[in-house]
């Protein structure tokens, strides 16, 4: 990492002030789209909440145990069903986005056409992702119908949709592994098996743990298909957090703030995964 | 990748039955590969097919790939002219882009698009100019609470989306700008990942670059504009690029602040048109098309500097 080298104390004459006029529209920005924001979101979830009437009743943390204990709580079925949807999700990214980007290597011709074809997906708009898979999954068997099959499919779904993108990132990182290790190796006498274990594998370990924190950070906040396609049934069977979220906010009269303690709960949930994506980001370990 | 050196003839001469077993396994990731690439293909080819459907054709099968009225049989007797009367009047009654002109017609979707066209460019453009300041500012200069500063903005990445989701409504609500383009658009003016990605490419430009700059009587401002910018050419067509692409695909924010039709971008258009065309499938794959169709251009036109860089995306600086 680029470390930032100036813990010396700043000379007068060396301190450029017109700096804060170069930071202040992003920092303005990030201070009321974030930082406050999220203030506003803490503020909210201490309340009862209108969209167009304002702050309510403060009930202090009465929302989130309305979230955990209350009777018409979905926030148990939601947090199971995005648990599953990640674990679907994920086991399908990390069992076709690395053995795709090995077999590209291995396939000597049309690697650019490979490229091209499996990026598609990743600068398709989701909406029109979720519009041809609703057809397709009708076509196969109504999977959306079912409450046992529709989450399963919209899974599905994430992992053909982001499966090239990462099998892109692999890929840049398998063409920098140094030919000499293999061929190192293959002087040792390693088969190929060895070689994947005993070199590509372990070097492999800070892309992996990248590309599985950053699909778990995302498939946790799945919306957009759910949306789309099952608008959370059937029974319930596709209800995840951030549609929850969505529609006790924005389709259910003063739900505001029990919507906003939600949201906590899901920042909850992922917090642990954003830490590890923050170290990663600052050791900035991804390539070695 | 770097040129190896070839090895020692001994080891490097791979036994003849080794080089055949090599070639099969290239041939079985051929094979496997490009059985990927017909799985990752046919969503867009049955999305196609669909949309050159008549509404009767779809009703009676939906899986077909190819209409039937563009089967090659069906084609081959239209251009002999030798057609019966029936798929002549079929074509009559159903021009093949006759689901294409009704999405415009009904579904308004070149006026989304146009909307989603030009947010993403402002969106683009002006997040660009702002994070360029800041990384300069962060990269070059030096002033107090730097360190301090910036590791805030970097925290704000760890923010997921969908808990900012409700209280950045409430702020666009007290801005006042509910259901208005800015409303839209003003969170995504600067952004920290744009930041962090151009901090780091320009704190690897040379700084003598910089000194001689100055010495010819450049100031900071004139420095950043004729210097390091023409430098950085790469990165920003790449931040642009991935910016562009983001903005063209966002929905949840977009679907939240606006209720007036004639500002919807794509994403939420198409969405409306589905809910107002249920019925309409080859209409509704027909916007869809047409929806993703532009970004998958400029994917081709630019996708030299967009594969190559993804790694960029991955945090590789």
């Amino acid at each position: 990492m680029a470390a930032t080298k100036s813990s010396a104390p700043l000379s007068r004459a060396r301190v450029n002030w017109s700096a804060y006029l170069y930071i202040a529209p992003a920092f303005g920005l990030a201070i009321l789209f974030s930082f406050f924001s999220m203030g506003v979101s803490f503020w909210a979830s201490l309340h009862e909440w209108d969209p167009f009437v304002g702050p309510g009743r403060f009930v202090g943390l009465e929302n989130y145990a309305r979230n955990l204990t209350g009777s018409d709580s979905v926030f148990w079925i939601a947090l199971r069903n995005t648990t599953a949807y990640v674990g679907m999700a994920l086991a399908g990214m990390l069992a076709t986005s690395l053995p795709l980007a090995l077999l590209c290597r291995k396939a000597r011709c049309f690697q650019g056409l490979f490229r091209t074809v499996y990026f598609l997906p990743s600068i398709t708009p989701g909406v029109v992702v979720a519009l041809i898979f609703y057809q397709i999954f009708g076509v196969w068997g109504h999977l959306l119908d079912r409450s046992a099959t529709a989450l399963p499919a919209i899974a599905l779904m994430g992992v053909w949709s982001g499966a090239g993108y990462n099998m892109i990132i692999f890929l840049a990182v398998l063409n920098e592994i140094p030919q000499d290790f293999y061929d190192a190796a293959r002087i040792d006498g390693a088969n190929p098996l060895q070689e994947f274990w005993r070199i590509t594998l372990p070097l492999l370990r800070n892309t992996l743990t990248f590309v599985t924190v950053m699909t778990i950070i995302g498939a946790y906040q799945v919306f957009t298909s759910v949306y789309i396609m099952t608008q959370g049934g059937p029974e319930r069977s596709t209800e995840v957090l951030a549609f929850n979220i969505f529609i006790n906010a924005f389709s259910v009269a003063g739900q505001m703030g029990y919507a906003s303690a939600a949201a906590w709960l899901l920042f909850a949930v992922i917090a642990v995964f954003v830490v590890i994506q923050m170290r990663i980001f600052q050791s900035r370990r991804i390539y070695d | 990748m770097t040129e190896q050196p070839a090895l020692p003839e001994t080891s490097a001469e791979p036994r003849r039955g080794h080089r055949r077993r090599v070639r099969l396994t290239n041939l079985l990731a051929l094979v496997v590969m490009l059985l990927g690439a017909g799985l990752m293909a046919y969503p867009y080819v049955y999305a196609v097919g669909g949309s050159f459907k008549t509404r009767a054709e779809f009703a009676d099968d939906k899986q077909s790939l190819i209409p039937p009225r563009y089967s090659p049989q069906a084609l081959a007797s239209a251009v002999g002219g030798q057609a019966d009367a029936d798929l002549r009047r079929s074509w009559r009654e159903w021009p093949p882009l006759r689901n294409y002109a009704d999405a415009v017609t009904y579904g308004k979707i070149d006026r989304f698009l146009g909307n989603s066209f030009i947010y993403a460019l402002l969106v683009t453009i002006v997040s660009l100019f702002f994070n360029t300041l800041a990384a300069y500012a962060f990269a070059r200069m030096e002033f107090p609470l730097r360190d301090l500063l910036f590791g805030l903005l970097l925290s704000t990445m760890m923010i997921p989306a969908a808990v900012l989701l409700v209280p950045r409504f409430l702020v666009i609500q007290h801005l006042g700008l509910v259901d208005t383009v800015a409303g839209v658009l003003l969170p995504g003016f600067a952004g920290a990942f744009g930041i962090f990605l151009l901090r780091q490419f320009f704190l690897n430009i040379p700084a003598d670059l910089e000194h001689a700059a100055a010495i010819d009587g450049c100031t900071r401002w004139t420095t950043l504009w004729r210097v390091i910018l023409p430098l950085s050419k790469p990165i920003l067509i790449t931040l642009a690029l991935f910016t562009f692409m983001g903005g063209g695909n966002s929905f949840e924010w977009p679907l939240v602040v606006l209720s007036n039709e004639d500002f919807y971008p794509l994403t939420v258009g198409l969405a409306l048109f589905r809910d107002q065309n249920g019925q309409d499938w080859p209409r509704v794959l027909a916007a869809s098309v047409m929806g993703s169709a532009p970004l998958i251009v400029l994917f081709y036109a630019a996708q030299r500097h967009l594969v190559g860089s993804i790694t960029l995306s991955g945090m590789k600086a």
